[in-house]
């Protein structure tokens, strides 16, 4: 498999570079179940492969044609994101794209334990206001999402989760106003950020990118799950939420309030328990059969719990 | 309350695990003979398991159907709390605890 790889992305490269280049053994990396990572080097060129999995995360994400403009569009921008370096519809069978593959560690758990700098949250910051300004002209395919949506998904599981829906009751009953839709990534939080020692080298994952409330992506990486066991800090493990919310206000002018944050937090521990429960379904109904997938089905509770709290919090009882 | 992956659900994505991704690594023979014990014990389990009279979730869908509906008395959450607090005692036993010594 791993030679086939080798060849098919060799001439590939080649083609689509114009030139003859040489490559490494390519190296299947771990995790992402519905996409493949593959690590190569061409020459000096550090190199990652993204390519087609089995299935697909759930019917809501970019194809990887369109996650591979969504990158091009952010680094054209200047937003600190892989170099892209070129899409291929068909890589043995799939389509895939390849990017820069960036220094720095990406796996939550260690990023809340190694020393992160204090400006962190500031620069987490900087990059979603630059993506909040992306031309969205240049990326007609974006959709929005509403929090209907989340219904849509919930009842494509079809198991009754009582502690989801008053999560949705209550993000119905207390809308706040609404805010023009931007370009949002969709998963912004650690986990899908690159860190090193002098802080973010850059953002990963563009498949949720889409247009909605910025105040909603801003909220995403509040969420307990990504604090990777680090709860007390509240923006995803690695420090707090004032600095992080102020920088962005003062570069974007969208004066987010802190209770705005609040309930997007709320929608975004909601998305992710409806998001335990279809990854699960990926593996119920054989799309992609694993033990990770099929676990989340039950640790979905712990979301539901942290739902249920954080809805004590604003005083339901 | 309904909870997949059911028990038998679990046991048979283990099962799969072990006998699809670790058997094929295993050069010691002792070791390979040992796996495809615990795979005949798994076996066992998962067959058991898929004894067990389906759970009836019918409470748990017509709560959800009256919260989708907007009647949401007050004691919902309190209630639905428990229920969570329940189902973590099975799924993720130490769960509840720590995030009380964290607040």
């Amino acid at each position: 498999m791993i030679a086939e790889m080798r060849e098919a992305l060799q001439a590939a490269l080649a083609e689509l570079l114009g030139r003859q280049v040489e490559i490494s053994e390519p190296v299947l990396l771990p995790g992402g179940a519905s996409k493949e990572a593959w690590a190569v080097d061409a020459g000096e060129e550090r190199l990652l492969v993204r390519r087609a999995g089995g299935g697909v995360i759930h019917r809501h994400t970019l194809s990887l044609r369109h996650e591979f403009e969504v990158l091009e569009v952010a680094y054209e921008q200047g937003v600190r994101a892989p170099r892209p370096v070129a899409y291929i519809e068909d890589l043995e069978g799939r389509e895939a794209f390849v990017m820069e593959r960036l220094e720095g560690e990406t796996i939550g758990r260690r990023i809340v334990r190694a020393p992160v700098p204090e400006s962190l949250p500031v620069q987490m910051a900087e990059e979603l206001a630059k993506i909040h300004a992306l031309p969205a002209e240049r990326l007609p395919f974006l959709e929005e999402a509403t929090i209907d949506r989340l219904v849509v998904e919930l009842d494509e599981v079809g198991e009754p989760h009582p502690a989801i829906e008053l999560g949705l009751w209550w993000l119905r009953e207390h809308a706040p106003p609404p805010r023009e839709p931007v370009v949002v990534h969709g998963d912004f939080r650690i986990g899908n950020l690159v860190i090193d020692a002098s802080g973010l080298v850059g953002v990963l994952d563009w498949e949720f990118t889409h247009l909605d409330d910025p105040a909603r992506d801003l909220a995403f990486g509040l969420v307990r799950a990504w604090r990777f066991g680090v709860p007390e800090k509240r923006l995803g493990g690695i420090g707090d939420v004032e600095p992080y919310l102020d920088r962005y206000n003062e570069l974007t002018g969208f004066d987010v309030r802190p209770d705005e944050l609040d309930y997007w937090e709320v929608a975004g521990n909601v998305g992710w328990a409806i998001g335990c429960l279809t990854q699960a379904q990926r593996h119920l109904t054989g799309q992609d059969r694993s033990v990770e997938l099929a676990i989340l089905g039950r640790l979905g509770a712990e979301v539901e719990y942290e739902i249920c709290h954080l809805l004590e919090r604003q005083g339901v009882t | 309350m309904s909870e997949r992956p059911t028990p038998d659900e679990l046991a048979e994505a283990i099962e799969e695990f072990l006998a699809g991704e670790i058997l094929p690594t295993l050069a010691d023979h002792r070791l390979r003979f040992r796996l495809l014990v615990a795979l005949n014990a798994l076996g066992i389990v998962r067959r058991e398991l898929t004894k067990l009279p389906p759970v009836d979730d019918a409470e748990q869908r017509e709560l959800a159907t009256r919260i989708r509906a907007g009647d949401v008395p007050g004691g919902t959450l309190a209630r639905l709390k428990a229920d969570v607090v329940a189902r973590l005692q099975v799924a993720s036993p130490h769960y509840v605890e720590r995030y009380a010594a964290d607040e």
